[in-house]
């Protein structure tokens, strides 16, 4: 896991339910806006679950008409929102993504730094099976002999990680290198706290996960 | 992003409002909010003031920035200058969009105000798109936006990134094809000189 994230709250044992919250909030604001799928974080999710229930266990012995009540249920109703929402966007793109994010993850799990879930994993891969089952089922097996290879690797849909995203700092970051694609002449920018840009998600994917910009 | 999702994400921020009614401290997911009293004003979540609104508990203060001098301020020098100036704040847009529709009867002026803001959001569109073109027109695929605010960003997505992503793959394909017309018309040429 990345510690780097963890500077969030200087004492990590000790970390509030609201930076919790809006951590959270931001993680579904990068992974709507990112292309590629961005490493999970598991433990945030299951921490605010936690919280969830604690406060609907509490909000159960409120008599029903209690204004607290309602106020409680709506906020919950609220992150509610942005939890599924968020862990259907890393559905989402699994299910697009899902060859190529199958082959990424076999190989940063190896080096430890896996960005799905154990169970988003498994999602993929038999999401992936089902796919591959499915084809020969109705195609693969129906056609001559030289043609019912399955080359998966054909097939794969590769995230567009060239695509223009916004972005806003949340730290100075100096001298991101804008490649030129020709080779003619590269660009350096800083990005100053606080500023806003638009440029090519793959310049600054790095910062996206590492928390040092937002996507906006 | 759907627009309903920033105002969702702007209903996060801070308002103050005067409850008719008094209870205790209120702990939420969010942070504690309370003690209401009634005739006094507090700060609460948006998304609670609106609530609280439509149940008739309460009445909402505009804050500072939606009083008619300032806005008129705001629009001068949003007019005069040609960058985008700073707004009050990154939501100023669903804030005012909430408060003038839940609770315009609580706001001296709400139609005047809700005009102004309307003509500070107009100059900035137009503002925008002007830099937008002029964007495309140097063929960049980079730019600085400071100071425009997550709903106005918003506004042109998707159609800036996938402009400027259409762009990007004309100029790769005009790059590629520049090098392979080289090969093409060396190849016609030796075409021509097999047909001679």
């Amino acid at each position: 896991m990345d510690t780097e994230d963890l500077e969030l709250s200087d004492e990590e044992e000790e970390i509030t339910a609201d930076v919790v919250l809006k951590t959270i909030q931001n993680l579904w604001q990068n992974e709507r806006l990112s292309p590629e799928i961005l490493p999970h974080r598991n433990d945030m999710v299951e921490c605010m679950l936690g919280q969830i229930q604690h406060m609907e266990r509490n909000i159960n012995k409120l008599p029903k008409t209690d204004l607290r009540a309602s106020i409680h249920k709506m906020e919950l109703n609220r992150i509610k929102y942005i939890i599924c929402n968020y862990l259907k966007t890393r559905l989402d793109k699994i299910e697009k993504y899902c060859i190529t994010i199958v082959n990424d993850e076999k190989q940063r799990t190896e080096s430890g730094t896996n960005y799905l879930t154990p169970s988003e994993f498994r999602y993929a891969q038999e999401y992936l099976l089902s796919i591959e089952h499915h084809l020969k089922e109705t195609i693969l097996n129906r056609v001559p002999g030289n043609m019912q290879a399955f080359e998966i690797n054909k097939m794969a849909i590769v995230p567009a990680l060239q695509s223009h995203v916004f972005l806003k700092a949340n730290e100075t970051v100096n001298g991101i290198v804008l490649e030129d694609h020709f080779g003619d002449q590269d660009e350096e920018i800083d990005l100053e706290e606080g500023s806003q840009h638009i440029l090519q998600y793959k310049f600054i994917a790095d910062l996206v996960k590492n928390g040092k910009v937002q996507l906006v | 992003m759907d627009p309903y999702e920033i105002e969702f994400i702007g209903e996060n921020r801070i308002a103050s409002i005067i409850p008719n009614f008094s209870y205790d401290k209120i702990y939420l997911i969010c942070g504690e909010f309370g003690p209401f009293r009634a005739g006094l004003p507090m700060n609460v979540p948006l998304w609670l003031a609106v609530m609280l609104k439509q149940k008739q508990k309460c009445r909402i203060v505009p804050p500072d920035w939606m009083e008619i001098d300032n806005l008129e301020n705001i629009k001068e020098e949003e007019k005069r200058s040609r960058f985008f100036t700073k707004m009050p704040h990154e939501h100023y847009m669903v804030e005012a969009k909430l408060i003038l529709g839940a609770a315009s009867e609580d706001i001296p002026n709400a139609s005047e105000i809700k005009t102004i803001i309307k003509d500070i959001w107009d100059i900035r569109m137009s503002k925008l798109r002007t830099s937008m073109d002029a964007l495309m027109k140097s063929g960049g695929s980079y730019g600085r936006l400071d100071h425009l605010t997550m709903m106005e960003i918003n506004s042109v997505k998707p159609l800036l990134p996938s402009a400027m992503n259409e762009l990007l793959k004309i100029q790769m394909t005009s790059k590629k094809s520049s090098s392979a017309t080289l090969n093409s018309s060396t190849f016609s040429q030796s075409g021509t000189s097999q047909n001679l």
